[in-house]
């Protein structure tokens, strides 16, 4: 790789471990999962300023492109990633199916105490 | 002896036209019986027309699928302490004069009782396709539970207390919640028994040609089948 590609590199990965910081910063990305981000910036940032360990683990290996072996790893950590969304959407799912229950029962009580139901002027969206 | 307090659910998805009827039916035989439809999101006035018919009304913000609805209404029965549980169809397929038989079962120690519609598929005209499909599910329940259902769809059921608060913990969410209920239900060690019933021709509904839609459920049952435990739990009595 050339020098200049390196400098490049850094200042991406740079930049984005700034942008993963500032939307942390701002409230809209929990720090659990800016962890996750903030060490694969960091990863790739040691890749960029030193990448002799990595292809001497390429050649180790017996990979003659070192490219590939990057490739493998990294798509091998984007499909856990993958896998670790589906998992949390899951979660996320039960949990509102029981929120919804909760409202569904509130709001069958409240009618019944007002006497009226709460939709009557006031239709829910959609 | 008293009767023991018993809650009929009625999911209804755009049932406004149909559930004036199905009430009517089950007041007329069954007065006593206390009553909750579960609007499923409707875009109709299913709501509106279930609380001017006087029964107690679970508005879901927005539609759950047919399994999210039974959970709420299993949810809402015990906790209202109620001691069995009808699970009965809003569109008038089912018959009130049949709840009798469906609940005798229960006083027997069944769990859950099926309602198989006598001569269970004659008079359903099927596809090659579908009746392949089908085949092969009732192989697998059969292969799952060890027995042999004539009617793994039907969606006429009465439930135990002990069922009931089973079901309002878990309860299969999605469509062909029936199957997977009742897998659940034989491998959880509870007392499952199928008594047959009459049952009127299913009124001139949407027939099901979302093949895809089907598919994918289809599908999904059996990931969620093919998944399951094999081994019985235990349940505690």
């Amino acid at each position: 790789m050339s020098g200049r590609a390196h400098v490049v590199i850094i200042l991406l990965t740079v930049l984005a471990l700034l942008f993963i910081l500032r939307l942390v910063r701002g409230g809209r990305l929990k720090a659990k999962y800016s962890l996750l981000w903030l060490s694969v910036g960091a990863f790739m940032l040691v890749l960029a300023v030193l990448p002799g360990p990595f292809d001497a683990l390429t050649r180790r290996l017996g990979v003659d492109y070192e490219p590939a072996l990057f490739l493998v790893v990294g798509l091998g950590f984007l499909l856990l990633v993958v896998v670790h969304f589906s998992y949390e959407l899951s979660r996320m799912e039960n949990r509102i199916r029981s929120l919804v229950e909760e409202v569904t029962f509130l709001r069958h009580d409240l009618d019944k105490s007002q006497g009226h139901p709460l939709d009557a002027h006031n239709p829910p969206p959609g | 002896m008293s009767e023991p307090r018993t809650l009929v659910v009625i999911p209804a998805f755009n049932e406004s036209a149909a559930l004036p009827g199905t009430i009517a039916d089950l007041r007329s035989v069954r007065a006593d019986l206390d009553i909750v439809v579960v609007d499923d999101g409707s875009a109709d006035d299913t709501a509106e027309v279930a609380r001017s018919l006087g029964v107690e009304v679970l508005q879901l913000p927005f539609n759950l699928g047919i399994g999210g609805a039974l959970r709420c209404g299993f949810r809402y029965g015990v906790r209202h302490g109620y001691e069995r549980a009808l699970q009965f169809d809003a569109d008038g397929q089912h018959l009130a004069s049949e709840i009798d038989t469906l609940l005798a079962p229960l006083d027997d120690g069944a769990d859950m009782v099926v309602g198989v519609r006598f001569g269970a598929d004659s008079d359903y005209v099927v596809g090659r396709g579908r009746k392949a499909a089908m085949g092969v599910l009732r192989v697998l329940t059969r292969w799952l539970t060890g027995r042999r259902f004539t009617d793994t769809s039907s969606g006429f059921r009465a439930f135990s207390r002990r069922m009931l608060e089973r079901f309002a913990e878990e309860y299969p969410l999605e469509y062909m919640d029936s199957v997977e209920a009742l897998v659940l239900a034989v491998r959880g060690g509870f007392d499952v028994r199928e008594v047959p019933t009459a049952m009127r021709a299913r009124a001139a509904g949407a027939p099901s040609n979302r093949r895809f839609r089907l598919a994918y459920h289809y599908l999904r049952l059996l990931v969620v089948l093919g998944s399951s435990r094999r081994s019985q739990e235990v349940v505690p009595k």
